[in-house]
């Protein structure tokens, strides 16, 4: 059977390319912004991310993790358990749950045996997040085509934690006359049935006014088989913000030639090619 | 005359009560999710409750703020936060995540929601597969009429999704739970002889499903085939009770007793089902031999906050038995501190002991009274099991052995 080849459409004609930001948008800025500025697990607020492995220790400047004020605490993992030994005893360290300890809160996620901890400080002061006019024409809308070879792969999501992903097939946009490719991969996040699909790409933007490492952007079902697919909703992963992060690696063959002056910017000044990560198989 | 003109410009700018029944529905990105909101009066406060339904979840606060009314889910970090346009409320449910905030649409106008019957060719029970990226996987709807319109629920391996009510138009449907947590949506519709439709999760997440009427063959995987057990020697425990006292299986109140060890968490609603009747069999079979304990596993980790959380599900329920402090509820971890079960995947879990203390059975998940037919089946053969081991007669289910 011969593959059928679905082109994406934009939403509104190119003709009328730029215009209003629309209200919704606005107000998940709006939202993103003040978690940003404010959440106590904000990527700002970040101060380490570190793969718990046989154990890390954290407090005292000699400690795998130095903590100023707090005195010397382990953190292992045994059968999928998190535990975190201190002066005051040990304590389990659920999967997803804010653990405080001193001035700083912990958070451990990632799965079994591979368990990941970020801790958080204090926010640190910064600039909203900046973001490309928005661009109707960089907005989209049409079928998800199933994935040439069905299967799981591990990357790391936003906060730079491995999952496993699914392949969830390609979208076909029409980018300045070329037609891109784009794979979407399903990501899954904490608990419930919950789960979203996500491009990670690469675009001519990267290091002339976006992230370098490139940008995630979700797309979200319309119904009737439709998807949206809207650049304007691209969104830097939690490593533009602080070094804490590791980088995903980006997707293999996510890399658009043309420019995509949409979504969020990076305005962290220049990132060393070195921390861009080699693209993932 | 001039206090008057005062008054009443006040009351112009003053926001509406929020005091009335509201239609109210999440705007996820596949469709509308409806559910009702109830907001009353109490002593000098509003009180308010999400509705499915005949099924309300209380909300913890109510208040104005502005031109807004915002109404607080303490339980989940969560909150609603609408402003009044007339006679309708437009804003957005809202919970902290750890990636970002979740935020869903929310709008509201005064009034119920139509009761929508659903024709005989809908109800029942239907053989369900869900078609994710991760796989395929069978689920049960139960789909009935009841008071409110059509309602049901969703049953997996390893228990239910909790209750669920909704609307009906032709041979389409769509039904709902949301408690302030968990935003499901159920939507489908009647082709032949099939029903196919989608599962939606959150504000996103879309599972393509297709089901047949119930033949009466087994779909699910039985409770008891999820996990396994060591059974060559007796059930190992060892947790602190409500008090600080480490509490073991050797404890002189087990020995020589039939024991249901009930692995539950105070967040897990499907254990908010199992506890009431637990309590039922407790007072039931006591004074035959019969004990049960609770392992729970709880959200924080820290032990203080875990143990007023318990007490207040212990209250809540009349729980006469003992209640454990376990653990945390991450499936890997709860597995961990009880080595003897394999393949840990649900809470609740019920670990039934026979009286040398081995363990003849486990039955992961429970079906909730929204099931129907499946609770009351579920409390039969739970009482049939207990009666057998309170007898001392080998179990007809056998005990599992992966050891």
């Amino acid at each position: 059977m011969g593959r059928v080849v679905v082109l994406w459409i934009a939403l509104l004609s190119a003709s009328r390319v730029v215009a209003q930001l629309p209200p919704q948008l606005a107000r998940e800025r709006a939202d993103y912004a003040a978690w940003l500025a404010t959440s106590p697990v904000s990527p700002l607020a970040a101060i380490a991310q570190q793969p718990i492995g046989d154990g890390i220790e954290l407090g005292p400047s000699d400690a795998d993790i130095p903590l100023g004020g707090v005195p010397r605490h382990r953190l292992t993992q045994r059968g999928g358990a998190v535990t975190l030994d201190g002066p005051t005893g040990r304590r389990a360290v659920p999967r997803g749950v804010r653990v405080r300890v001193g001035a700083y809160t912990l958070v451990v996620d990632g799965p079994a045996g591979r368990a990941v901890l970020t801790v958080f400080g204090s926010p640190r002061p910064h600039a909203h997040p900046e973001f490309y006019r928005y661009q109707q024409s960089l907005a989209f809308s049409g079928p998800l085509a199933p994935p040439q070879r069905p299967g799981r792969v591990r990357v790391l999501g936003l906060d730079g934690i491995e999952v496993e992903a699914a392949e969830a097939g390609s979208v076909l946009v029409p980018i300045q006359g070329d037609r891109v490719r784009l794979r979407v991969l399903r990501l899954p996040t904490t608990g419930g049935e919950e789960s979203e699909l996500e491009i990670f790409f690469r675009d001519a933007t990267n290091a002339h006014g976006s992230y370098p490492a490139g940008r995630f952007v979700t797309i979200v079902p319309l119904g009737g088989g439709n998807y949206r697919l809207d650049f304007n909703r691209a969104r830097n992963p939690f490593c533009a913000y602080s070094t804490a992060y590791p980088c995903p690696a980006p997707w293999r063959g996510n890399t658009i030639a043309a420019p995509v002056p949409a979504g969020e910017r990076y305005t962290g000044g220049t990132v060393p090619a070195s921390a861009v990560p080699a693209e993932v198989p | 005359m001039r206090l008057g003109l005062a008054a009443a410009a006040l009351m112009l700018l003053a926001p509406p009560s929020p005091v009335g029944s509201w239609r109210a529905v999440l705007d996820l990105a596949g469709g509308t999710l409806p559910f009702t909101l109830e907001i009353g009066r109490g002593a000098g406060h509003w009180t308010a409750r999400l509705c499915n339904g005949r099924e309300c979840h209380p909300l913890s606060s109510v208040r104005l703020r502005g031109d807004s009314v915002v109404l607080e889910i303490a339980d989940y970090a969560a909150s609603i936060t609408a402003a009044f346009h007339g006679d309708s409320l437009s804003g957005s449910y809202r919970n902290v995540g750890n990636r970002g905030p979740r935020v869903i649409p929310f709008r509201a106008s005064r009034g119920r929601w139509p009761v929508t019957r659903a024709p005989a060719t809908l109800v029942g029970r239907w053989d369900a597969t869900f078609f994710s990226d991760f796989g395929s996987s069978p689920r049960v709807f139960e789909l009935r009429n009841g008071t409110r319109g059509l309602e049901g629920t969703l049953i997996s391996n390893t228990g239910d999704y909790g209750h669920f009510a909704g609307t009906v138009r032709g041979d389409s449907f769509a039904l709902a739970h949301f408690d302030g947590s968990f935003v499901y949506l159920l939507t489908g519709a009647l082709h032949g002889d099939t029903l196919r439709g989608v599962f939606h999760a959150g504000l996103h997440s879309e599972t393509p499903w297709i089901a047949l009427r119930s033949t009466g063959a087994a779909h699910l995987r039985g409770p008891t085939e999820i996990t396994g057990a060591d059974t060559t020697a007796p059930f190992r425990f060892a947790f602190p009770d409500l008090d600080g006292h480490v509490v073991t299986e050797r404890d002189p109140r087990f020995a020589g007793k039939v024991v249901l060890v009930d692995v539950f968490g105070t967040w897990c609603p499907t254990c908010h089902d199992s506890a009431p009747a637990l309590v039922r069999l407790y007072r039931k079979y006591h004074a035959r031999g019969l004990e049960i304990v609770g392992l729970a596993y709880e959200v924080t980790g820290d032990t203080a906050v875990d143990a007023r959380q318990v007490r207040r599900f212990r209250d809540k329920f009349g729980i006469p038995f003992p209640l454990l402090l376990a653990g945390v509820n991450d499936v890997d971890a709860a597995g961990a501190t009880l080595p003897q079960l394999h393949g840990f995947t649900a809470f609740p879990t019920t670990v039934f002991l026979g009286r040398d203390g081995r363990v003849r059975r486990v039955h992961a998940g429970f079906y909730g009274p929204a099931t129907g037919a499946q609770h009351a089946a579920l409390i039969r053969e739970f009482e049939a099991e207990i009666e057998r081991l309170l007898s001392g007669k080998p179990g007809e289910s056998g005990a599992l052995s992966r050891p």
